[in-house]
């Protein structure tokens, strides 16, 4: 790793030319800004890291250089002249090619057809040639020492690294001024290989932008790092210069404020665990053990894909633990649907990631939508009607501060902030005393997180259990009495009281040990 | 080659055996074989050239129906517009009856130009408009079945006597010619299928968005695919009229669900991205030959319909077994 450090070093005291240029690009999908100003300069023959949270824009930036979206407002300039590219293919034509984090493979197709898209070599009949498709395609794989895969086996039969590896291979092919990398590593068990690789194309005056969260990598093999916060482009500095600390705290963007907040962890502590977890496993997760203790909120905080989604969606029901244990108020229990979690001993709510999907009906009014799960309790004598509805969604819509006039309004045609209001009283009406709360105020604004946040502090006061993920690390801080941060499906580390600090949360989801403990 | 000494999983033979088996027509034609066998057994006949070539003439409409829905299922679509084209080809020949060979041609011609223009149409909704297919080609299908009702209100005229002797006869008295134009179809998608848009539409139909992203230009894809099976659903209604020799402004409607179920049956997924043409064509086959074998078996063909359709899901879950079979780790 020093030496690492000494070679990127080295490169930044000599020359390169510059080989991509942006200025102040701007992306806006309607109300929402994706990015707002980003400057980025890449040189040639060098490895820069695109750095940022969740939702800072990195994914917006890479669509913007590689031509599948065209920005608002900004300049590229490529190797020194004006860049614009329309299209996907058109950015190829210029050399720039990408390897994307969601992998952009089409599955019922061979490795070898899959190198070659869209254009496969032709025989002398005008039609494609399975032969030449075949020796080009083992070529390739020749080429970036991946003998061991057969160009004639479907994709999808493949797991999921080499399918990777493919993908990498392919933007690799195509590559030849600019090469993106949206999260290479992701998975990759080892590095080497894709390290071997980057080391050549860089040795062949390619430029490579390099997004990982994984920043020891990113030491490893980047010179300089630029980072996007909330889709702006905040620093562009060399990787030797800069701490881990130093990028931390510009990622996040600024000192934690520890404002003072009773925390109930400790006064509780002896109560018995209302919910214990030992050993879960499956969908992501890895053997995960914790306790939950009645008036606690239980903060998961984790970068996009760490398991975090498995473990919700096993404690509502919605999927099936592979291996593991969950005790509810000391009972063993097993978690086969929502329905049956709701009932089971003294019930799990679940409030669903995906509100317009699996969250809201939308054609429903809103009380209908806050007392469905309860709905032979606002029945009477069997017959449910609109104003028994409205009566018996009225307490819990008062709890999370939502106005009872919108009660009788078309879900759907209510805003984004008064919809999640209105879920997260139907999982308080449910008098279930367990919360799952995925992601709580995802995309709503400040003033409905207040009144969310506050619903969900007076439901611990009453002795009610809370467990939520976010993907905003303030509010993990501002809510929770205890944390967990998960790290590749397990816990990487606890965290209690006053040790939750933002910026050691950062550090403990990128799997960093030894923050702030 | 190198690449053969480096095999990571090797996969049993029986299971590759079992899983070609699904992905290719293998099944269909098996069931084909089998039913054929049936009918032999019980009409004797049915070997003779006059016999296959009737089959053959009343599977063409079908077979031609099927194959261009075909098309578009494998681009993850659905195409209702089939029975509105081959209803307007159909009383379109009725009422203007070209004679001759040239005049057969010409109207042959006609036909798949019809074809086009309507498939063009769906291809604008779907690829560019980015309409769902099926509401789509609702719309188009029920605009074209007016269409052919203001062309000819109720059945009747006559389709040009050519067309109708011709078109339906044997070559050299032993092939039938209905059996050479579906032959013709297939031959042309066996070269489509090796050129950059047969692989391209595979490509579209399992993952639109990887297939993009892979630099596939998906909108032009997914419209010369409309635009073809439209073109192929003019000559099932070119054939359906040498059939019939007469107009009828419904003509296409039977045909409309029956061309889904033959997709179906030749292990087509209509989930797109799986299947063929030719398969297809022997699921209609298969559909055509059921209908004869239950007649010769002396059934009522008031029963036709029920046993079509339990064919049908014996077929689809015989042929998911064999995949989940092939595919278990």
């Amino acid at each position: 790793m020093l030496g690492a450090r000494h070679d990127a070093a080295r490169a930044v005291g000599e020359a390169h030319s510059v080989a991509l240029l942006a200025e102040g690009l701007r992306k806006a999908y309607g109300a929402t800004v994706a990015l707002e100003h980003a400057d980025i300069s890449l040189a040639a023959g060098k490895v820069h890291a695109l750095l940022g949270e969740n939702g800072a824009g990195k994914s917006t930036l890479v669509r913007i250089l590689t031509g599948a979206v065209r920005p608002d407002a900004g300049t590229l300039e490529l190797n020194g002249s004006y860049y614009a590219p329309q299209t996907l293919i058109e950015a190829r034509s210029y050399g720039v090619a990408t390897a994307f984090q969601e992998l952009s493979l089409v599955p019922n197709l061979t490795v070898a057809q899959n190198l070659l898209l869209p254009d496969m070599p032709r025989g002398p009949l005008g039609l494609v040639s399975f032969r030449r498709v075949l020796e080009m395609g083992s070529d390739i794989l020749a080429r970036h020492g991946l003998q061991r895969i057969d160009p004639a086996t479907q994709v999808a039969l493949l797991p999921l690294a080499e399918r990777q590896r493919i993908e990498i291979v392919r933007a690799m092919e195509n590559a030849s001024s600019l090469l993106i990398l949206d999260e290479p590593t992701a998975a990759l068990a080892e590095t080497d290989w894709l390290f071997d690789r980057i080391r050549m194309m860089t040795a062949r005056n390619v430029a490579v932008l390099y997004i990982s969260h994984r920043l020891a990598e990113v030491r490893e093999i980047c010179s300089d790092a630029t980072v996007l916060r909330n889709g702006r482009s905040i620093a562009s500095v060399g990787l030797a210069e800069a701490s881990d600390d130093d990028i931390f705290e510009m990622m996040v963007g600024r000192r934690v404020d520890h404002t003072a907040r009773n925390r109930a962890a400790s006064r509780l502590s002896d109560a018995a665990p209302r919910l214990s977890v030992k050993g879960l496993s499956g969908h992501g997760l890895k053997d995960i053990s914790f306790e939950l203790r009645p008036g606690e909120v239980l903060g998961i905080a984790a970068l996009e894909g760490q398991g975090q989604r498995g473990l919700f969606r096993m404690l509502a029901g919605l999927t099936v633990p592979e291996r593991g244990a969950v005790q509810i108020d000391g009972l063993p229990t097993t978690l086969s649907s929502p329905r049956q979690a709701l009932r089971a001993a003294s019930g799990i709510a679940y409030l669903p990631e995906e509100r317009k999907t699996e969250g809201i009906l939308a054609g429903l009014t809103a009380a209908t939508n806050v007392v469905l799960p309860v709905l032979p309790g606002a029945a009477y004598a069997a017959m449910i009607t609109p104003q028994a509805e409205l009566r018996a969604a009225g307490p819990s819509a008062t709890k999370v501060d939502m106005s009872p006039r919108y009660l009788d309004f078309a879900i759907g045609d209510l805003s984004g902030g008064n919809q999640q209001k209105a879920l997260v009283a139907r999982t308080l009406a449910t008098g279930a005393k367990t919360l799952l709360l995925f992601d709580p105020t995802r995309g709503v604004d400040v003033g409905t997180k207040q009144s969310i946040y506050a619903a969900i502090r007076a439901f611990a006061e009453q002795g009610g259990s809370v467990i939520f993920y976010s993907s905003e690390l303030p509010e993990v801080v501002q809510l929770a009495d205890r944390c967990l941060a998960l790290y590749d499906g397990r816990v990487f580390q606890a965290f209690e009281g006053d040790a939750i600090a933002e910026q050691a949360l950062v550090a403990a989801i990128h799997g960093h040990a030894g923050g702030h403990h | 080659m190198a690449l053969a000494q480096f095999e990571v999983q090797t996969v049993p033979a029986w299971k590759t055996l079992l899983i070609k088996s699904t992905r290719g027509a293998a099944l269909i034609v098996g069931i084909y074989l089998i039913l054929y066998a049936f009918y032999a057994y019980q009409q004797p006949r049915a070997l003779s050239a006059s016999s296959f070539a009737s089959l053959m003439n009343n599977t063409a409409p079908l077979a031609l129906a099927a194959a261009g829905q075909a098309l578009v299922v494998i681009s993850r679509g659905f195409d209702l517009s089939v029975a509105g084209v081959i209803s307007i080809c159909n009383v379109t020949l009725a009422v203007y009856p070209l004679e001759g060979p040239g005049g057969a041609l010409m109207s042959a011609l006609l036909c798949m130009a019809i074809g086009l223009t309507v498939g063009a149409v769906n291809g604008v909704l779907v690829a560019v408009l980015r309409l769902q297919s099926i509401a789509a080609t609702l719309a188009t299908m029920i605009i074209c079945q007016g269409i052919a009702l203001v062309i000819l209100k109720a059945p009747g005229g006559s389709v040009a006597n050519w067309i109708a002797d011709e078109m339906t006869g044997r070559l050299a008295g032993v092939i039938p010619v209905s059996g050479l134009v579906v032959a013709l179809v297939i031959g042309t998608w066996l070269l489509l299928r090796r050129s950059n848009f047969g692989l391209s539409l595979y490509a579209i139909g399992a993952d639109e968005h990887s297939a993009a992203l892979s630099g596939i230009n998906t909108r032009r894809v997914r419209f010369l695919t409309f635009v073809i099976a439209g073109a192929i659903y003019g000559l099932a209604g070119f054939m359906l009229s040498a059939q019939t020799a007469t107009g009828n402004p419904t003509a296409g409607t039977p045909l409309l669900m029956l061309s889904f179920a033959a997709v179906a049956l030749g292990g087509t997924s209509l989930s797109g991205g799986k299947g063929g043409l030719f398969a297809a064509v022997m699921g209609a086959a298969v559909l055509m030959l059921l209908q004869k074998v239950l007649f010769s078996f002396g059934i009522s063909s008031f029963y036709t319909g029920m046993f079509q359709g339990v064919a049908l899901i014996c077929a689809v879950v015989f042929s998911g077994l064999l995949t989940r079979l092939g595919e278990v780790k």
